[in-house]
């Protein structure tokens, strides 16, 4: 799922990131998995999930600390797309505790997910690595 | 209808086709069209609401459908099914959510409800006593269309 172009050029968040599309691959082709009866991937399914909602609080948290270290101007704005994000996750998850984890549920949300990972990575953490490239520009002259 | 309108989706549909796919978009020429409009495999439907009102659909032929998904996900796709057309409803989503912010830099405030994934069976859309443009456009993975309806006053 990673793509080279997805990298901003910070080490530490770039490691993450591919960690992050990396369980969301396995995520989602556990749960289009056609060979296996869903009632055997459920365990595994909730798993994974519970692992991704982890991780992604994990990784939003460590990437606005490093946001803060480097004086970054948009922190509020990432900090909000970073809320929202997360709302959505936990969207997900609310609808799954009421009504049951269904495999066409799981497949929707995951799909959505890749969709927001991409976008986020894809845009608005590009700006970051934007800035850092330019901070590093400006001390070099 | 104000050029913004058509501008602010082909902008919206160029910056996140390159963001999210590294694809290039092209326009082709845009058409006005009354009633009826013609679909593909996928069709994708929002509402607009705000200081433009109408609906706005994204359609793509199953093997385009299937190849933006693939690209995204790195897994070969051989059916539109819940996995792709939930992610081809929250790319056009991106898309739309762009355009709106396109719009709001004209003035124009708008909000977008939420997509409607048709698969298949609908061969035309139709948006009573309303007047469509439709604009397509072109990738290297296939050509798209995305329409827009006003209602007439």
């Amino acid at each position: 799922m990673w793509k080279d172009y997805y990298s901003i050029g910070v080490e530490t968040i770039d490691d993450q990131h591919k960690e992050l599309f990396k369980n969301l691959g396995d995520f989602i082709m556990l749960v289009r998995d056609k060979e296996i009866k869903w009632e055997d991937r459920l365990d595994k399914a909730k798993e994974t999930l519970d692992f991704l909602q982890g991780y992604v609080v994990f990784h939003f948290d460590d990437e606005e600390k490093f946001q803060e270290s480097i004086n970054y101007p948009d922190i509020e704005i990432h900090k909000e797309a970073h809320r929202q994000f997360k709302e959505g996750i936990n969207e997900y998850v609310e609808i799954f505790n009421e009504g049951g984890f269904t495999e066409d549920k799981m497949q929707e949300f995951s799909a959505k997910l890749m969709t927001w990972l991409i976008m986020h990575v894809g845009k608005m953490d590009q700006e970051i690595g934007k800035f850092v490239r330019e901070m590093e520009g400006e001390g070099e002259q | 209808m104000k050029a913004e309108y058509i501008n602010s989706f082909y902008n919206a549909s160029k910056d996140v086709f390159k963001l999210m796919l590294d694809l290039e978009v092209k326009r082709g020429e845009v058409a006005v069209v009354e009633g009826l409009t013609p679909s593909k495999d996928a069709n994708i439907i929002l509402g607009i609401t705000g200081d433009f009102k109408g609906t706005v659909s994204f359609s793509f032929t199953e093997e385009m459908a299937l190849e933006i998904v693939r690209i995204m996900s790195g897994m070969e796709m051989d059916e539109i099914d819940v996995f792709v057309s939930s992610a081809l409803g929250e790319v056009t989503n991106i898309i739309s959510g762009h355009a709106t912010t396109n719009l709001s830099e004209h003035g124009y405030i708008c909000d977008i409800t939420p997509p409607q994934v048709m698969v298949g069976e609908y061969k035309s859309i139709s948006m009573a006593n309303e007047k469509a443009l439709i604009m397509p456009m072109e990738t290297n993975i296939g050509e798209f269309e995305v329409a827009v309806f006003v209602p007439t006053k």
